[in-house]
């Protein structure tokens, strides 16, 4: 008992000289929320294509087909706008030829030039490509149905096109009701990196810093032993990362409506997998012995394990090969329990997994970094 | 002069002796760079995604839902979806868990209502947690629900004879009569072989040179344009590091003794930005190099773009010449440098391209260095000679520079 008490004496006076550093908050709070904003901005920008993906057609067809077949292209969803000559300025732009409607009189096949401008979304123009195929599926259709008889007469009277087969979209039976935004996906991403980069460069500078100063040493002279005061500075660390996360989920809910799923379960996640940060935290501060490695190390290990782990982007657009690797990413595995409680309204058993590997890479890291330990250079 | 080249050359030999700070921040760009190069560049195949994993139910097991499964069986469809046909149960329960992007589920009597043209639906159940695979696979579907659509109407009078078979004992149909309709579909289905083979109207994405048009990205325009932002991002780290020796000369007490024999505080902190770009120049040269070898980056005219370094890693000096001589301690140094750093990044372009960002992002971006290097880098890819960040940075760079000597100066004098 009253080792526990001198544990946690140290660990709480550890953690609040580091949240005594006004700078703490920086990288605690302000940064991780420029951040978070920035990210969720971009996540609502990329993954929802604009409502109305703009399309302009420039008709140079001398006959009639040209605005019917620009009427089949026309949506809800697209906005287009005609033209007689090629725009300066446009998101997309598809041309029917002035034999356009000669063409297809003659039943003889073109290619449509189909231009998409750089940087313009690319879902948009997925959206636009697909209508275009539709439309072009539809037409075709209506000729087919139209048989042998003269074409320069179809537009005079044809049977009308169908949508028999419509096609329903919906997520699975208790999971979302409503597509989550891009601050559902930015806020436990850029939570997990900083708790990374803030429990490794401050744990483990802090580390070095007080065994080169002698504090560790000093420390000995009090009732402490060497395993009591290894558990307390673990300890503070992980206290830290708990602390950092704690806040970001307040501001989170606070201001972005951030939803967790399961709020009791996310924190389980947050707490294993910041003890493992922890532990690394000591094992880097024990290895080196200068502050500017330390930093790089962590800035390095943090940036790697984030971009592995789908902090920064969705893991569905990461090809296969490097989704396999980021499996070694401790980030990896919190990040997808974290989905799972998320989308997926998941429970224990959802996450057991997640939470296993984590807490075996936490016990595997803190017997390292007991190991690794050291009270005087 | 002499003076200020042996402390320069001392400078540059004690951070030689211990370089793995360094290393690890030229290290840190080229890996990011890589890892980012690696999961956007363009597939050689011209898929831009990885394969998407769909499971595809099928309860009504007819010909019209088999022409379904078989269209995902086509060589260009498996490389765009890795299809698992399975039952409904199971594809609901691996959905729960997010094992694929999405799930289609052709409902029971789907070809029977197809037949008798009643209006069908196809479910496709999507992955919450995935923003991108499940819609392609939806507007997939949407397309092919078309194309079914488009069919079955072409088809319809032969459509309504196959479903009144289906009623019929085998013996109870009329087969002398099934000829001349035969005649009639083969019509039809050679006239709509004209329309399809080849695709009487097709879709053309040009690789034209028009204003405003895309141009086809390659996996080496990628790298090139990723690494610059980090190049500045860690070349302003490592020359904050290498100029930290203003505040640990005075804090050790070196300072005090350096100033004991005959050499000026001008010299001394002439030879410390002098180290500090001349350093910094190196290490942007050896990110270029490694960028070049390892991922093949193209850079431009070499002579712009070695102008655009020098000045770079002078802004970079002259800045951190200022910085170190307004912050009281290496602490305050490290506390402060580094979100400065971070934020300049942040806006400027170094984590996120500037066309990305909001607005107010963007605008606060035009005032960080990372910001004009990037753009001065991309006008030199483009062949042409970066005169406006050449100016901005050498400019300010040299205000910088005109507030950092005085101010040294004070903290100099011992």
């Amino acid at each position: 008992m009253r080792s526990i008490k001198r544990v946690l004496h140290v660990a709480v006076n550890d953690l609040r000289i580091m949240v005594g550093d006004k700078v703490f908050f920086f990288w605690s709070l302000a940064f991780p929320v420029l951040f978070i904003v920035l990210f969720g901005l971009l996540y609502k920008t990329s993954d929802k294509a604009p409502d109305v993906a703009e399309l302009a057609v420039v008709n140079l067809d001398q006959g009639r087909w040209g605005a019917y077949f620009v009427k089949k292209i026309e949506t809800p969803g697209i906005a287009v706008t005609v033209t007689d000559k090629e725009p300066a300025e446009y998101s997309r732009l598809i041309i029917l030829p002035p034999d356009f409607s000669a063409k297809i009189e003659a039943r003889r096949s073109q290619a449509l030039a189909f231009k998409k401008r750089e940087n313009a979304s690319s879902r948009a123009a997925a959206r636009v490509e697909t209508r275009l195929y539709q439309a072009i599926a539809r037409t075709i259709s209506e000729l087919i149905l139209y048989g042998e008889g003269d074409l320069t007469k179809f537009l005079d009277g044809h049977p009308e096109f169908r949508d028999l087969v419509v096609v329903k979209g919906e997520f699975p039976a208790d999971t979302v009701t409503v597509v989550p935004s891009g601050f559902d996906h930015s806020i436990p991403g850029t939570t997990i990196q900083f708790i990374m980069m803030m429990v490794l460069i401050y744990g483990g500078v802090t580390v070095m810093e007080d065994r080169k100063k002698g504090v560790l040493g000093r420390m000995l002279f009090s009732p402490l032993s060497t395993g009591e005061l290894f558990r307390a500075k673990l300890l503070g660390r992980w206290l830290m990362g708990l602390l950092q996360a704690l806040m970001l989920f307040v501001v989170g809910a606070i201001f972005f409506k951030l939803n967790l799923g399961s709020v009791p379960l996310a924190l389980l996640v947050i707490a294993v997998f910041a003890l493992a940060m922890a532990a690394l935290s000591i094992f880097v501060g024990s290895l080196c012995t200068k502050e500017d490695m330390i930093i790089g190390l962590s800035v390095l290990l943090a940036n790697t394990f984030a971009a592995l782990g789908g902090c920064w982007w969705p893991n569905e657009i990461v090809p296969p090969a490097v989704r396999a690797v980021a499996r070694i990413s401790p980030a990896y595995w919190a990040m997808d329990a974290l989905h799972q409680l998320r989308f997926f309204q998941g429970r224990f058993a959802d996450i057991v997994v997640q939470v296993g590997v984590l807490a075996g890479l936490a016990a595997v890291l803190t017997a390292v970094a007991g190991k690794a330990f050291r009270i005087r250079e | 002069m002499r003076r200020l080249l042996l402390i320069l050359g001392n400078d540059v030999r004690r951070h030689l002796k211990a370089p793995w700070a360094i290393i690890i921040f030229i290290i840190i760009p080229l890996v990011m760079t890589g890892l980012i190069g690696i999961i956007f560049a363009p597939r050689t195949e011209g898929n831009e995604l990885p394969p998407i994993p769909v499971l595809l139910v099928d309860n009504d097991k007819g010909l019209a839902s088999k022409l379904i499964v078989s269209s995902f069986d086509v060589d260009q469809m498996k490389k765009m979806f890795q299809v698992t046909v399975t039952d409904e149960a199971d594809g609901r329960k691996r959905m729960a868990k997010g094992k694929a992007s999405a799930m289609v589920v052709i409902p029971n009597g789907f070809t029977l209502d197809l037949l008798e043209a009643k209006p069908v639906t196809l479910l496709v159940v999507k992955n919450p947690s995935e923003q991108f695979l499940p819609d392609v696979v939806e507007e997939f579907m949407n397309t092919m629900a078309v194309m079914l659509s488009g069919a079955i109407q072409a088809f319809s009078e032969e459509v309504k004879g196959i479903r009144a078979m289906l009623d019929l004992k085998l013996d109870a149909i009329p087969w002398e009569t099934l000829g001349p309709e035969f005649g009639k579909a083969q019509k039809k289905v050679v006239a709509a072989s004209k329309y399809l083979n080849p695709l009487l109207i097709g879709l053309k994405e040009e690789e034209t040179k028009a204003a405003g048009a895309r141009p086809q990205v390659t996996a080496s325009d990628l790298f090139s344009s990723i690494l610059p932002g980090m190049a500045i991002m860690f070349l302003l780290f490592i020359v904050q590091t290498l100029m930290r020796d203003i505040l640990s000369d005075r804090e050790d007490g070196k300072l005090r003794r350096m100033m004991t024999t005959p050499l000026r505080p001008l010299e001394l902190i002439g030879a410390r930005l002098t180290g500090g770009w001349i350093m910094g120049l190196a290490v942007l040269l050896v990110m270029v190099a490694f960028g070049t070898l390892a991922f093949r980056v193209a850079w431009g005219p070499l002579g712009s773009f070695l102008l655009l370094a020098a000045v770079a890693a002078f802004w970079t000096a002259a800045f951190f010449a200022l910085f170190h001589a307004l912050v009281r301690n290496r602490n305050q140094a490290g506390a402060i440098g580094a979100p400065i750093i971070l934020a300049f990044s942040m806006f400027g372009g170094s984590m996120i391209p500037p066309e990305g960002m909001p607005k107010a992002f963007k605008a606060v971006g035009i005032m960080t260095p990372n910001r004009w290097f990037i753009d001065g880098a991309a006008l030199v890819r483009e062949g042409r000679f970066p005169i406006a960040s050449l100016i901005v940075l050498f400019a300010s760079g040299l205000v910088l520079l005109a507030l950092a000597v005085p101010a040294l100066r004070r903290r100099t004098s011992v």
